[in-house]
């Protein structure tokens, strides 16, 4: 295995990618205003107005960071953003989050509570099988009653609550 | 004025069996809803009108505003313990609660919280009961350009220059002012900025932000250095919790300050979240211990929490008196009150006596319940802490999306959820401040609508903001707040140029 | 055609009524969607129709009551009309249903829900100042004609009080320069604190206000005056109101129904189902008071009767909208 402390991201790196993105959200948010005007009437700014601006400050502020960030290069490329061993205890806990998210939005966020607690609590925690379903299940219930059935409030639900008639 | 009279007969009418219980019983409730993120006192108060048609209205009133109380008291024990706000308004208890939390310091960070909430609360309830003709007066001089130097102010106060690059801070900024301009114009209607997805017409609501990027993406870090959240051994014992209190005393000046600016808050209407976040600002701003702030400074859990009760207890003074709820949990009593038969407005104080002066002393008595029960609830809250990660870690992620999902009931906020996770945990470590995108996000709209709306007033003359000597002062007080730190670096710099300082 | 329309209603109840114990009936929570935020006027109406259905049980299925005012209420619409069949999901408006997709593009499409009642019609007055030195619309309207104009605030843009401030302007050529708030609840308060010269609130929204003697109304905008009742301020009731029309306003009748919908591809039979249970919601005293309280006028209308109120007030929204070029596509 290769060396866990080893570099895989500078600052340098992660300084001018993230700079970029945000430019690049600040040019969509300047093109999504131009849809309206963006000049000021005489009842003041018009819709555009501001987001337009805001959009234009978003690029400019980016570009100076971007700018920050190369003048600086020498100290950033040589600070680690992130280690093998801290891209991979990040992705341990991002993937099954990213996971959950996903099975929630199609199947319901109680079959998707159930499946990636019992999963996170079997694989990481190293629980047998019964202790972790016995908890997703419990923590499931316990949402269900202090959500639907206390406070009225309905969580996603998906195919398999509909088959069982669960409201 | 006989207040004091009246509100002696508030308290017979208050004090009764029946409407202690019912105040144990909503403050319980409240806790409840506090804690879970997404499931805010606005929630919970609408979700209790139903069981309130059949009650009298003074019962049902101190249900409602027991509840809410319950709820600003949980909302903070979340922010400090898991740097989760269980409540928007507890947002800023998160920046110092949190840190003093991982430094084994959860007990005095609770005990600060609740008993200064409770200073707070009580201070406001003083200042309803004393000043109530005169402050009902003063909010009616309020209009969107007073509106605006208020946000403006409240923005003045909390955006300083921190130690980090100020392009990074406007960067933040002004993406988050970029996320509030999502979805319906008010000035003009049209809807902007959703690129034709309809479930972005309802705009993204910054509690969905507010879990992902505080939330998880706190999570995210603390996954990555491996810490597992081994600072954080909440054992509340009496003796500690006692000792803490004691320490109260030494805060007075953060307290006077906190307690001012949010009944000034909760009276103009600016809300408790924005008080909060403004009283954080100025207790960061002129306090002697600058740099701990952020990492743990029990002032920046005084502050915020002072003003968000203070504010929340005078938000109920306008909606009573004059129909402009002073937060959302407000306008839901509103609208509790019109069913059950009342009118808000001058005239409730009038015809309904009773109901007005029990409601307020009700508030003195909930809110000393509030902060016996909450603090009774610690331990339990603590104990959850000694859960095993593995199984409190993902529980936490489960509680956010949840959190997330309840906002508004839509799929695609898990999603946004997620990506402000990410937005946070790469915001974090590359050191853009985070709280001033939370800010802007808050009152972006407001204050746009509000800019918008006093051009229209004035015919697009920006001398508006100069047109009172309420809206000068204001103004004026903002732009030297906004303009300070900047004044004060120059002043700096020009003192120790041989220092030969790099800033 | 206001008779008329009434007495389609009528009809469309009794109709509705018989039909009441019809195949269909909920056997799982039925979630009213209030296109509204807490505590505004589609707030108390869907919550005053839960509190009466559960007082009288006049349905067995408990109720979820979830707010979506977002997007000026379209995130209601939005949501009542995902599932275009399910008739578990009730959504509470006003004309904003069919209106506001005319002038912005919303995301939902107002043949995505189809209508089950209208329960009550909310009226619009005109209001001042009390301390404004306009003792009548014709003085008001006769201030507004000078170059400078007089400020109107109202809910929201392009919505109903937008509307009518326009119609008003057609109508006698005031200039007014219109300020949209988020709520009729902000437009009071800002009238009291004198910021605005007028707003033209449901008589609810300005109750408050007019109790204390803060604001009072210069004309109604009805074709009658409204029923004799008891006074709200020491010398005026709600039936010393002059019409708009008597007091030189040529507009002679503008009313907000309070709607009901169901998604588009919902049964018939529960559109019927739901028919029934409002029309027993509001023979019953606590919707009388409700009525009386909010100064609405009573009305029900459902069917083909609701069909064409809806398609008539649209087509005079309409010739508003496209002289404001309001409208999209």
């Amino acid at each position: 295995m290769q060396n866990p402390s080893a570099v895989l991201v500078s600052r340098f790196v992660a300084e001018v990618a993230l700079a970029t993105v945000t430019a690049a959200i600040g040019a969509v948010v300047t093109l999504g205003a131009l849809e309206f005007g963006t000049g000021w009437g005489d009842g003041g700014p018009q819709p555009g107005y501001f987001p337009f601006y805001i959009g234009v400050i978003v690029m400019l502020a980016s570009g100076a960071t971007l700018v920050e960030a190369i003048l600086n290069r020498e100290q950033h490329r040589a600070t680690p953003f992130l280690r093998r061993e801290q891209a991979m205890r990040i992705l341990a806990f991002f993937g099954p989050m990213a996971g959950f998210v996903v099975l929630a939005a199609v199947l319901g966020l109680y079959v998707a509570l159930i499946v990636y607690l019992t999963a996170t609590m079997m694989v990481q925690g190293r629980y047998r099988l019964w202790r972790a379903l016995a908890v997703s299940v419990g923590s499931a219930i316990t949402f269900y009653l202090i959500f639907e059935v206390w406070f009225r409030v309905p969580l996603l639900k998906g195919p398999l609550e509909a088959l069982l008639k669960i409201h | 004025m006989d207040n004091f009279g009246n509100l002696l007969d508030g308290f017979r009418i208050a004090a009764s069996g029946y409407h202690v219980a019912i105040m144990m019983a909503g403050v319980l409730l409240g806790i409840l809803v506090g804690v879970l993120p997404g499931l805010g006192a606005p929630n919970g108060v609408s979700l209790l009108l139903p069981l309130t048609f059949t009650m009298d209205p003074v019962a049902a009133i101190i249900l409602l505003t027991s509840m809410y109380w319950g709820a600003l008291f949980g909302g903070s024990t979340t922010s400090i313990l898991f740097n989760i706000p269980g409540e928007p308004s507890s947002v800023a208890t998160t920046f110092d609660g949190y840190p003093m939390a991982r430094d084994g310091r959860a007990t005095n960070a609770l005990t600060l919280a609740f008993l200064s909430a409770g200073t707070g609360a009580l201070f406001g309830v003083v200042v309803i009961t004393g000043l109530s003709g005169w402050v009902t007066q003063f909010a009616l001089k309020f209009s969107s350009p007073e509106y605006f130097a208020v946000y403006l102010l409240v923005f003045a106060s909390f955006v300083g220059m921190g130690n980090t690059s100020p392009f990074k801070t406007v960067v933040s900024m002004t993406l988050g002012f970029a996320v509030a301009t999502i979805g319906v114009d008010t000035i003009s209607g049209n809807v902007r900025l959703t690129f034709g997805i309809p479930d972005l017409v309802k705009g993204i609501s910054f509690l969905v932000a507010v879990i992902g990027l505080f939330g998880l993406g706190e999570l995210l870090q603390t996954m990555e250095e491996g810490l597992r959240f081994e600072g954080i051994h909440a054992r509340i014992s009496p003796r500690e919790v006692f000792r803490t209190a004691l320490t109260l005393p030494r805060h007075w000046v953060t307290l006077l300050r906190s307690a001012l600016v949010g009944c000034w808050m909760g009276i103009t209407p600016g809300g408790p979240t924005a008080a909060s976040f403004m009283s954080y600002g100025l207790a960061k701003r002129f306090s002697r211990r600058k740099e701990g702030f952020g990492k743990g400074e029990p002032d920046g859990v005084v502050a915020p929490e002072t003003a968000d009760h203070a504010a929340g207890t005078c938000a109920i003074l306008p909606m009573l008196a004059l129909g402009i709820p002073g937060s959302a949990t407000a306008a839901v009593m509103m609208g509790g009150l019109m069913i059950w038969g009342l009118t808000p407005g001058p005239m409730l104080f009038i015809e309904r006596p009773d109901f007005v002066w029990s409601t307020i002393a009700s508030m003195y008595l909930g809110n000393v319940i509030a902060v016996v029960l909450v603090l009774a609830t610690v331990p339990m809250f603590a104990a959850i802490l000694r859960i095993p990660f593995s199984i409190i870690g993902p529980m936490i992620v489960v509680v956010c999306f949840v959190g997330a999902y309840t906002v508004s009931g839509a799929r695609l906020d898990l999603w946004f959820a997620l990506l402000f996770g990410i937005v946070g945990y790469l915001l974090k470590k590359l050191d853009y401040p985070i709280a001033p995108m939370v800010l802007a996000m808050i009152l972006g709209d407001k204050m746009e609508d509000a800019f918008r709306q006093s051009m229209l007033m004035a015919k697009g003359s920006m001398g508006v903001f100069y047109s009172n000597p309420l809206v000068g002062t204001i103004t004026t007080l903002a732009l030297l707040l906004l303009l300070w730190p900047l004044v004060s670096r120059l002043l700096r710099a020009a003192q120790s140029r041989p220092a030969g300082k790099t800033g | 055609m206001k008779k008329a329309t009434l007495t389609v209603a009528l009809l469309a109840t009794a109709v509705f009524a018989g039909s009441a114990q019809a195949a269909w009936v909920p056997d799982k929570p039925v979630e009213f969607i209030v296109t509204a935020g807490a505590g505004g006027g589609t707030d108390t109406f869907a919550r005053t129709v839960q509190s009466i259905i559960v007082k009288y049980k006049l349905m067995d299925a408990p109720i979820v009551v979830l707010n979506k005012g977002g997007g000026s209420g379209s995130e209601g619409f939005i949501y009542g009309s995902s599932s275009p069949n399910d008739p578990y999901k009730v959504t509470f408006g006003t004309n904003n249903e069919y209106l506001l997709p005319l002038v912005a593009k919303m995301g939902f499409s107002a043949d995505g829900l189809q209508p089950v009642a209208a329960m009550a019609l909310d009226e619009f007055l005109l209001w001042v100042n009390d301390k404004s030195p306009h003792k009548d619309a014709k003085s008001f309207i006769a201030a507004a004609k000078k170059p400078e104009g007089l400020k109107i605030g109202g809910s929201q843009s392009k919505d109903t009080d937008q509307t009518l401030t326009s119609m008003i302007t057609a109508a006698t050529g005031a200039k007014f320069t219109y300020i949209p708030f988020k709520s009729g609840g902000e437009a009071a308060v800002q009238l009291a604190g004198g910021h605005i010269d007028a707003n033209l609130n449901n008589p609810s929204e300005n109750l408050g206000q007019w109790k204390a003697s803060m604001v009072r109304p210069l004309c109604i905008f009805s074709t009658e005056r409204m029923a004799p009742g008891a006074k709200v301020t020491k010398d005026m009731g709600w039936s010393d109101i002059p019409t708009c029309k008597e007091s030189g306003i040529p507009i002679s009748s503008y009313q907000m129904p309070r709607t009901i919908w169901l998604p588009a591809g919902a049964p018939a039979d529960a559109a019927a189902y739901y028919a029934g249970v409002l029309a027993r919601v509001r023979q019953t005293p606590e919707w009388k008071t409700y009525i009386e309280r909010t100064s609405q006028t009573d009305s029900f209308m459902s069917g083909d009767g609701l069909k064409f109120y809806i398609n008539q007030d649209k087509a005079k929204a309409l010739e508003v909208f496209k002289a404001e070029k309001w409208t999209v596509q």
